[in-house]
This record gives structure tokens, sequence and C-alpha cells, in this order.
């Protein structure tokens, strides 16, 4: 039951990812600005069999993680975003059956005899993420990203780490497929529901805390090639600033992200409080908390940095 | 491995973890477990063979490696730091990373604001209130009057008829029970069928109707039984699912009599109908995995545990602030339907209740509020936290005895007869 199929990770990814900081300037390489917490985190997911769970507020660049380790294993990103009712034909295979039919009419028109076997062929196979990933031929284990498992139901919850486990699925027609490389597995949760004990068992885990104004503008930087110095920082100053009132949707990293690629769009390189007003949409998304801000003014919140 | 540099960790399956390492989990693990963190002993070894691929060098590297083993839930952060710093004193200071909103999960029970709220003189007391602890008192209940005016009646009956044994104590207010009567009807309470409203899932299922979608991969799933022609269509059509059910239940000290039952009832819900659960008083506390225990008494002691505000004052526009800000705008709340149990009497302006009801109804499918009080004949909605949630309720109930709880049943089912129908349409 824990005994996960990964038995730790092969030599070639030993080689890539050998220790902590290197894995930390790796993404920082692949301009992912992890912090020692997180890289951690990531090492041990990559390194031991279990798969991990990440946490965090909305934009805090979970999903963006995944594909920062996928890219800096230099392998593809297998990603399944989960919803309610999702099911094993939307998250692991499926037969084409329109394409199937389409093969035997065809087979028809042309006289030809055609078999089952014909028919359940792989490529009248649908492949979906999970299938995919562990199709993964390598030379490399592929990353795969279950974003916000907890939208799914318990019992799909239950479906995939019993499969994830085996690293094998069997499709009565083609045989059982077995993962030669299994994937290094990297579940999200929005904390809707409470996780079962099962699935936190086998996970590692890790929250990711909003970062400091000047980690907010590093990541804007690498982001947005436009914004020049101070922008960034200025905007990471505001961002801050913001996320002190009680909003109801405070801005996270992407809303600085979408700000500052609005405010090189429209061509201003420095925060004041006229500009602020202006583009205020793009980081205040909720009515009730533009009349917050509003109530505050727009001088309060470009204060302090320089505008 | 040859192809490895020296220093490089090895391959964890390259040999067992060092007797350093193992003791070091074993002890560290043991440390957490004695605090009541879920902790089993496969996460000790997990962590040595972390340790093994991050010499613990410095107090930052044994903190995240233990950390990101060790550790499921952020709620269990502050404990776990709590801990490491006693086991490692003076090693690392794991508050370097931001300050967390999260209160200590471990933190001692008691000594919460006594802030009791007090009934206002314009509202009127139910008759049946008494503070506890109840006396025992021969209870034929003048409060379960009005329990019997909506047209609805054989329906309660067929609700109550699986557990009746006496029909005086149903009737009865909570407030004048005593203390086994209490058991009886918390019983009572927990075992009562809660069923939401359904609406269309993501999910489908066979349908004989032509009128619903065809399935064609059923169609041809079923067609290869038969060869490979098509000799019969097969359809499909969204499956109903019941909607979420939502339960804030107010457990302030003017609340006392009844929250005890209200908690039955919450417990019944989330077993039975996969409810989810919360207590406010004070502060807002998510109790769903508490109260999922089989054990009813067991489920409702580390309920206590978990809240440990209990029956001190009330802010209910804060709790519910909270409950949208934290779970209810995340999905909880979302198309769902939300009870409140609360008498509506709280320490903070109207305004911030109304500001903040108007919030959830804008998340919820319907919105029933539970108010004990209501019970008595004179009572009137007229002031305060009350009416300023009524606007934004859909139902506004009772549920002061057992069988005034059928209206919360019907209330919930939402096919009884509406006392409140509609939003912004109270009973003022």
């Amino acid at each position: 039951m824990t005994a996960a199929a990964r038995a730790g990770a092969e030599e070639d990814v030993q080689r890539r990812v050998p220790d902590v900081p290197s894995l930390m300037a790796a993404l920082d390489r692949n301009n992912y600005l992890a912090d020692v917490g997180l890289a951690t985190a990531l090492f041990l997911a990559v390194r031991l069999p279990q798969p991990i769970l990440l946490e965090g507020e909305a934009g805090v660049g979970k999903t963006e993680a995944a594909k920062a380790l996928a890219e800096l294993l230099d392998t593809p990103l297998y990603r399944l975003q989960c919803y309610e009712g999702i099911d094993a034909g939307e998250a692991l295979y499926e037969w084409n059956h329109q394409r199937q039919l389409l093969g035997i009419r065809l087979a028809e028109v042309r006289d030809a005899s055609v078999t089952e076997t014909d028919l359940f062929a792989p490529e009248y196979l649908l492949r979906r993420p999970l299938l995919q990933a562990i199709e993964h031929p390598g030379p490399r284990p592929a990353v795969l990203l279950l974003d916000e498992i907890d939208r799914a139901d318990a019992e799909f919850e239950a479906f995939t780490f019993e499969l994830l486990a085996e690293a094998a699925v069997t499709i009565p027609e083609l045989g059982t497929i077995r993962a030669t490389h299994p994937p290094i597995v990297i579940l999200t949760s929005n904390r809707t529901r409470d996780l079962h004990d099962a699935l936190t068992r086998r996970c590692l885990y890790h929250w990711i805390d909003y970062p400091g104004p000047e980690r907010i503008a590093e990541i804007v930087r690498r982001r947005v090639p436009a914004s020049s110095g101070p922008l960034a920082l200025q905007a990471a100053a505001v961002i801050t600033r913001l996320r002190t009132l009680d909003l109801a949707k405070p801005p996270g990293i992407s809303e600085a992200i979408d700000w500052v690629s609005a405010l090189a769009v429209l061509g201003i390189d420095r925060i004041d409080a006229t500009t602020a007003e202006q583009t205020l949409g793009s980081i205040v998304k909720n009515r009730d908390d533009l009349e917050l801000v509003g109530a505050r003014g727009a001088d309060w919140l470009v204060a302090g940095t320089g505008g | 491995m040859s192809a490895l540099t020296a220093g490089t960790p090895q391959d964890m399956r390259a040999a067992p973890p060092t007797v350093e390492a193992a003791a070091l989990s074993a002890a560290f693990v043991t440390a957490l477990r004695r605090t009541g963190l879920a902790c089993s002993p496969d996460r000790a070894v997990r962590l040595a063979e972390a340790l093994r691929l991050i010499p613990p060098g410095d107090a930052e590297k044994l903190y995240w490696a233990s950390r990101v083993v060790l550790v499921s839930a952020r709620e269990q952060l502050p404990v776990f730091d709590a801990v490491f710093s006693a086991v490692f004193r003076g090693g690392f200071d794991p508050s370097g990373p931001p300050a967390r909103a999260v209160a200590p999960a471990a933190a001692p029970a008691g000594a919460p604001e006594e802030t009791r709220t007090r009934p206002s003189p314009a509202e009127g007391r139910a008759p049946g209130y008494a503070p506890a602890p109840p006396r025992p008192a021969p209870a034929i209940a003048s409060a379960g009057q009005d329990a019997g005016q909506d047209g609805n009646a054989p329906e309660r009956e067929a609700v109550l008829a699986m557990a009746s044994p006496e029909e005086r104590l149903h009737e009865a207010s909570f407030a004048q029970l005593t203390e086994e009567e209490v058991v009886e009807i918390r019983r009572l309470a927990s075992r009562l069928l809660l069923a939401t409203p359904t609406r269309l899932s993501r999910r489908a299922r066979k349908s004989a109707h032509s009128s619903a979608r065809l399935d064609v991969r059923a169609t041809v799933r079923a067609a290869r039984r038969s060869g490979t022609d098509t000799t019969r269509l097969l359809y499909a059509r969204r499956r109903p699912q019941r909607r979420k059910l939502v339960m804030l239940c107010d457990v302030s000290g003017s609340m006392e009599p009844y929250a005890r039952i209200f908690v039955s009832l919450l417990q019944g819900a989330v077993a039975g109908a996969g409810a989810e659960a919360f207590v406010f008083s004070t502060r807002l506390t998510r109790l769903t995995r508490q109260l999922a225990l089989r054990d009813p008494d067991e489920a409702l002691a580390r309920a206590a545990t978990a809240a440990p505000d209990w029956a001190g004052g009330t802010r209910i526009a804060d709790s519910i602030r909270h409950f949208v800000d934290e779970h209810g705008r995340r999905g909880l709340a979302r198309g769902a339907v939300v009870v409140i149990f609360s008498d509506g009497w709280a320490q903070e302006d109207p305004e911030q209740v109304a500001a903040q009801m108007a919030r959830l109804r804008r998340l919820a499918y319907r919105i029933i509020w539970v108010n004990p009080r209501k019970a008595a004949p004179q009572y009137q909605p007229l002031v305060g936290g009350m009416a300023a949630a009524l606007p934004y309720c859909d139902e506004f109930v009772s549920g002061h005895s057992y069988t005034a709880l059928a209206e919360v049943a019907a209330a919930i089912r939402g096919d009884g007869q509406a006392s409140l129908k509609g939003r912004g349409n109270s009973c003022r």
C-alpha cells in the first residue's frame, strides 16, 4: 500500500539533482525562484518515492513549481486538472469509439475484413494524462501534476493513488502497461475539503508561504522582461501593502505579474497615485475590495514606494 | 552508481539509513506523537531516508527536510515548529518563515474571552429558556405550539415515526430537558435524516429516455457484444446529485441549552449526509473531522477540545466572514445549502452582519437560519444581528424542540411550505 512504485531516483536524475542547493540553482536558471523550504520539498519529491502535496494561497506558484521542475529535468509535464465528477475515462484512458466506427465503415467500403484486434489497437486509444505519465518512455520520469485534487471526489482520489502505487494500468483489450519510469507526482490542493488521511499519509507535504516584496519583485522581473528596475519593486510594495488590508481576494503573485505587464503595455514606467488608480482593476478584482481600497485612497497605496 | 561524484548522496537503496539518522528520526517522531500530531511510525522511516539524501549539516536543512516529511497539513505547522525548537533547542529558529495566522492547534483550552452575550431587553426570552445546568422540569412544553402551524404535518410525522418513544419529549423545548432527556434527544437528533435538494452533476448515467443525450461510447460498447452492428441506441443523462450541506452552529453562552443538541444534529449530518460542520462563538472552528467519528461521545469530546471558546461571547459577522474567506469562496459554500444555528445576539454592528450575510448569499444556494428563540410567541426579530441577517435567509425556523427539528429537515429538503420564501422578503 505504501510501497510506492518508484524506488527512488534513477542515476540520470540523481546527476541532475544531486542536492538541494543545485536544485535551487537549476530552478533559478529556469526562472523559478524557490526558497530553501520549497527546494527541499521538491528535492525530496524527486528523490524519494512519495508524491508531494503542495498547498498555499492561490497564486503563490504551486502549478508553476511543477512546470519548472519538469523543465529542469527536461521531461514532459502531464497535468490533470481535477474537477467534480472526473472519472477514469477523463483521467486515464478511453477508447475512441467514433474513430472505431469510422474504421469499420472504411473497411466495409474497401471490402477489407476488420477484426476486433484491429479495432482495439493502440491507435484507437485516447490517452489521458495519467496513462500518458505512466507510458512515458523516458529517459527520465515524467512529472505528473494532479492539480486541485480536492475538487475531485474522494473515490477518484483513492483510485488515482491505487494506480500510482501500482504504476501500471491494465487495459482489458491491450494488456497491462507497466511504467518503465514511474512519474514524479505533484499534487496541489486549495483545501475546499479535507483530503483523506490515506492520501496525506502517503504524501510529502509543503505549505508555500506568501513571499516578501523583494522576492515578488524578483519574480516579476523574471516574468516580465519589459519591467525596468523600480517598476517591479514598486508594484511588489503596493501589492504587499494591499495585502495588509482585509481584502476578500488579496492579490497574489500572478496579479503582480499581470499588473506590471499591463503597466508595461501602457508604457508606464513609474507607479504614482494616478496610474495606480487607472490600473487598479488588474490587482483588485472584487467590488467590496475596490470600495475598501478606494476609501484608503490611491495616495495611501503608493506612499513609500517612491512614486 | 559509479557515475556519482564523491560526496553526493547515494541512492537510497544502496544502504540502510545510518544509525544516527534512524535514532534521531524515531526520537523526533515520538516527540511529535506525544503532542497529539498524527505521525505514524512509517514517517520515521521516511525521515531517515530523507536525512540520508539531505545530510543535516545545519539546523535549517534538518528543519525543512523533517517538515516536508512529517507535516501533512498547515494546521500542524505551529505544533511542529514548537516541537522542533524544543527538541533541537537553540539550533534554529523556525519562526524565520513569515508568521502564520493560524492559532496553535495545541493551545490549552480554556481562558476564552469572558464576553458573554446578554440578551437585550427588547427581545423576549423563549418560554423554555433556562440557563445551564438545565433544571429537571416536568416539561409539558408550551414552546412546541407553533411547531404545528405550517401545513406539512403528515410529512413531519413520517420523519419522526422512525424514532418516537414519548410524545412529551418531542414537544419539549430543549432548554427544559433533564440530563437524561438531553441524552435521549441527542441520540434522536443525530439520527435525523437530512437530505438537500439535488442539482445536475457532471456525471451521466444510462437513461431509457430518448430525450437524453445519445451515449455513443456505450452504444458502441454494447454493439461489440453482438458483433459490430449497432443494434440499439443507448442514452445517458446527467445524474442528479445532492447539494452540499454546510452547518454553522453558534455555541456561545446564550445558545448553551440548545447548542449541545444542535451539535448532535451536526454530528448526524456529517456522518449521514456528508455535511460540513462548523461551530462559532468568538471565532470559527471547523469540526467536520472531529464529528466524523462513529462514537458520538468521543466525537463531541474532540469537538469541545477543538473549539476552546465554547460558550463564550458571539461574533456572528466575524465568524461568517471567516467562513466565507477561508472556506466558502474556495468552493464549500458554492451552490450549497447553508444552515446557521444562532439566536442572532451578537456584540457587533448589525450592518456588519448584513454585509457578511450578503457575501454568503452570493455563494450559497439556500440559507436557513435556525433560531430557537423564534418559538416564543412574542418573539419578533426586530433588532440587532437577527434583523440584519433575516433579509438574506430563505427560511427562518425555530428548531427549539425535537418536533421543531422536523421543520429544519423540511427546510433543508426545500420541499416544505416555506415560511419565508425568497430573498429580501423578510417577516418584518
